[in-house]
This record gives structure tokens, sequence and C-alpha cells, in this order.
């Protein structure tokens, strides 16, 4: 069958199978939101002069600030602190790009959507796929400069790669479904901004989670960044996997998909309308 | 309010559709349905094949892209191998008479060499079935007369044709049944000469 009729609906199948569907589909065309996905991260630093090297120095200069500063603040030896830092300002960096980039996956998109009949969930992958690729070169410098501020991984660091993959797997339903609710409504990419703040500051990146008490630690819970972060980071660490974060992480998974499911199924037909 | 309702047609392989009616009578929306850009509320849309539509040609052009990085997302999106896409690339920028701006970004083009750019993509890539929203016609007088020769080969190669136009010639040129719509609904679906006159008799205001 022609890649046209994809998005096509048929009598046999309801909205939220569509949307299914929609998921699958678009996951095939690996080389279109490969392509599309590619093409706008060389857009993005054409034309500058350190080009896609912007993307790992502004990374370093970050740790490194924040190191020196919030450093004395941890009871972390400093060594121990940058790695804590790097690879929670790496992971941080990826939840967040997906939260505030997810809300206008469709609305950048808008000219394709109501011209094309791809898969919506083209745009999601472009979108992930675009997240993910300052994502690996933040980590491999990490993982390259760390060794020099005392950092030795040890077996556990293996953990990171399921981490790797969940995070993956999160961003694709989280991006679906805030590209929706904020094509709909514009107000959630304004709320979003405006949280995204928030979890900045609420999420283990410059302070230390096992140093954190009381009403400090509730909040660090709810928030579902702590625990992705923890399931990357502590593995990294050395630390063994926590059942605890990992159980969390995979229930915001499992929550995120099927609100992604629910919602795609209820408000995708109207996607072209709200572009 | 319905845009469309109870508009049920099929249409075979050497099919060729115009579609008449008033501005607002549902043309376009009819063809976007066909072309599967929007699910329709009630009902079903099945097709076989490619399709493809010109509707809107300027959308979907990524104006930070260079020329042939758009050829590239166009071809893909169009259901072309990157093969494909090859073959057809010097072809493109011939027609469109941008060789050597190919690698600067859309955004640095003149709105003329936009659309030849346009043009050539959305006329290189053969459909199955092919949505046409009027007859497309760009540029200067030279380059005018080189678009009508491609539109005509490009839309005899598609095996199905929907085309909607505000022109009796060019659908009595083109099709072989002509779709009449009215508020949304199918008041006439025949052959074009019969369609074409009823809908110039009712629009007559010496009736």
């Amino acid at each position: 069958m022609g890649s046209a009729s994809d998005r096509l609906p048929r009598k046999d199948r309801s909205d939220i199978q569509r949307m299914i569907a929609d998921i699958v589909d678009g996951a095939g065309k690996l080389e279109i939101w490969g392509t599309f996905a590619w093409d706008e991260i060389q857009n993005r630093y054409r034309r500058s002069v350190f080009g896609l090297a912007w993307i790992g120095l502004s990374f370093i200069l970050f740790v490194a600030a924040i190191s020196i500063f919030f450093g004395a603040f941890a009871e972390l030896d400093s060594g121990a602190f940058v790695s804590y830092v790097a690879i929670g300002f790496a992971a941080y960096q990826f939840l967040i790009a997906n939260v505030v980039d997810g809300c206008h996956v469709f609305a950048r998109a808008a000219g394709w959507v109501k011209s094309s009949n791809l898969p919506y969930s083209v745009y999601v992958y472009k979108g992930v796929s675009r997240a993910l690729f300052p994502f690996f070169i933040h980590l491999f410098i990490a993982l390259l400069i760390l060794p020099f501020f005392g950092w030795r991984p040890n077996g556990n660091a293996l953990f990171a790669i399921p981490a790797l993959l969940l995070f993956t797997l999160t961003a694709v339903p989280l991006q679906f479904l805030l590209g929706l609710l904020a094509a709909r409504w514009r107000d959630v990419g304004h709320l979003v901004q405006a949280i995204s703040r928030i979890f900045f500051f609420t999420s283990p990146v410059l302070w230390v989670y096992a140093e954190t008490t009381g009403i400090r630690r509730d909040l660090a819970d709810f928030n579902p960044m702590t625990h992705f972060i923890a399931i990357l980071r502590d593995p990294l660490l050395g630390v063994s996997p926590s059942a605890y974060h990992w159980g969390l992480s995979l229930s915001w998974l499992v929550c995120i998909s099927i609100v992604a499911v629910l919602v795609g199924g209820a408000m995708r037909r109207r996607l072209p309308f709200w572009v | 309010m319905a845009a469309l309702s109870d508009v049920s047609l099929a249409l075979k392989s050497g099919d060729r559709l115009g579609i008449v009616g008033n501005n607002g009578s549902g043309k376009t929306t009819l063809l976007r349905v066909i072309a599967g850009l929007i699910p329709p509320d009630r009902g079903s849309v099945r097709s076989e094949g490619r399709i493809n539509n010109l509707i809107n040609l300027n959308l979907g052009v990524q104006s930070q892209a260079t020329g042939h990085q758009n050829i590239t997302l166009k071809g893909l999106a169009c259901g072309a191998s990157r093969k494909q896409i090859e073959e057809k690339r010097d072809e493109i920028a011939a027609f469109s008479e941008l060789e050597g701006f190919l690698d600067l970004p859309v955004e640095t083009y003149s709105a003329g060499m936009r659309m030849r750019l346009s043009f050539a993509i959305a006329t290189a890539f053969d459909p199955d079935i092919l949505a046409l929203d009027e007859w497309l016609g760009t540029g200067d007088q030279t380059f005018r007369k080189k678009t009508t020769k491609r539109m005509r080969s490009f839309v005899d190669s598609a095996s199905i044709l929907v085309l909607a136009s505000h022109s009796p010639e060019l659908i009595r040129q083109n099709c072989n049944k002509a779709l009449w719509l009215e508020k949304g609904r199918i008041r006439m679906l025949s052959d074009p000469d019969a369609v074409l006159n009823a809908y110039a008799d009712e629009d007559d205001p010496l009736r």
C-alpha cells in the first residue's frame, strides 16, 4: 500500500486505533523524519564559526560555572559534584527540551500538517531525534572529561542503557500529547514555559537529592524529572539502580502513554484546523 | 457546521473527475478529504496508491533549508525513494532554472524563484492519484509556456485525477466525469458536458 493512504481512516478502525496506527506508521518512516531532523540541526548552527561545536561548548560552560559556584553548597567532594552536575544537567536538558519543544512540534510543522498526508507522528519522531542529538553529544563530552575529576565508572554503568531507552520511549508520547494540547490551546505553551523554570530548580541538578529532607524531598519526589534523572545518573556514578526511581519512571511512561493515546484519539483528527 | 454531507462517489483507474460549484460549496474541502489531509467526521475514504495534492503549493517549504534540502524533503514526503529523488534532482534544477542557487537557503530566494522551485518539485514525482485545486501556471511569460507543458504531462501520468476548477474549458479538456457541489452536497454527478451545461444554466441570470 502506498504511503499516502496511511492516514486515511478506515471504517473498521476506532479513533484510538487510528492514533496507535499513526504512531506505528510514523516510526517506519525513519528516512523522512531522520532527514528532517538532520536538516534542522544543521540549519540551526549554519553560519556560526564553531557550528555544531556550540552544543558541546555551552554544555561545558554551564557545568563548569555551576560546579564552581554550587559545589560549595553540596556535601559531595568537588570532583564528584562535577560528575553529578554534568550527567544530571545532560539528562535534564533532554527532558525539558522534549517538554518545551513538544508544545511546538505540530505548530512548527503547520505547513506540512496541512499539506501532506504523512502520519502526524513523523513530526514527533523528528522532534525527539532532534533532541537526542545534543543529548548524546552532552553525554559523550561528560564521559570524556569526567575521568579528570576522579570519575571511575563500574559495572552498574550498563544500567544507563535501558535508562536511555526509557528516556526515548517517554519522549514520543510526551511530545505527541503536548503538541496536540498546545495546538488546541495556545495557553499550554505559555504555561509550560512558566513551569519549565520551576522544573529546573526542583530537579536534582544544582543540588544533591540524597542531601534533601522534609518538604524539599517531597517536592523533588513529586517532580517526575527527579526519577528520570536518577535512573540515568545513579548507575553512571557507580550506584546500583534503585527500584524506587525505576518504578516511578516506568509508571510515568505508562501514564503519559495512556493519556497521549486517549487524547490523541479524541483530538488528532482536528489537528489540521488548529495549527 | 458541516462543509460536506452525503458525498459518496467511487473513482477507478483512468477516471478524471472535475468538480464545479460556487465559492464555499466545498470543492477544496472535498479535495482535502480525498487527499487524506483531513479525515471525514462520518463515513470513510479508501484509496489505493500514492496520492499527491497540489492544493497549496507554498505550504511545507522549509525556508531555512537549502533548495537541495527542500527537494529531498518534499520528495521523501511524496513517497519517492532516495534513488528516485537523485534521478530527478538535475531535472528539477534545470526546469526551475535555479542551478547554482540550490545550495542557498530558500529564504534568500525571490518570490518568483520560490514559486518555480515549489512548482518543479511538486510536479516531479508522479503520483497515482492527483488532487488539483485549479490549474497551476506560474512565472513570467516564457516560464509559463514551460509550466503548461509540464503540467500537461504531469496530469496525464496520474491514473486518477480530481480537479476542482471554475473554468468549464479546463474541465471539458481534462475530465471524463464531473461533479457539481452545492452547499456541500452533490447536486449532480455525470459526464462533463451535462454537468457544465446544467451548472451554466443555473448561473445564467437571463434564464
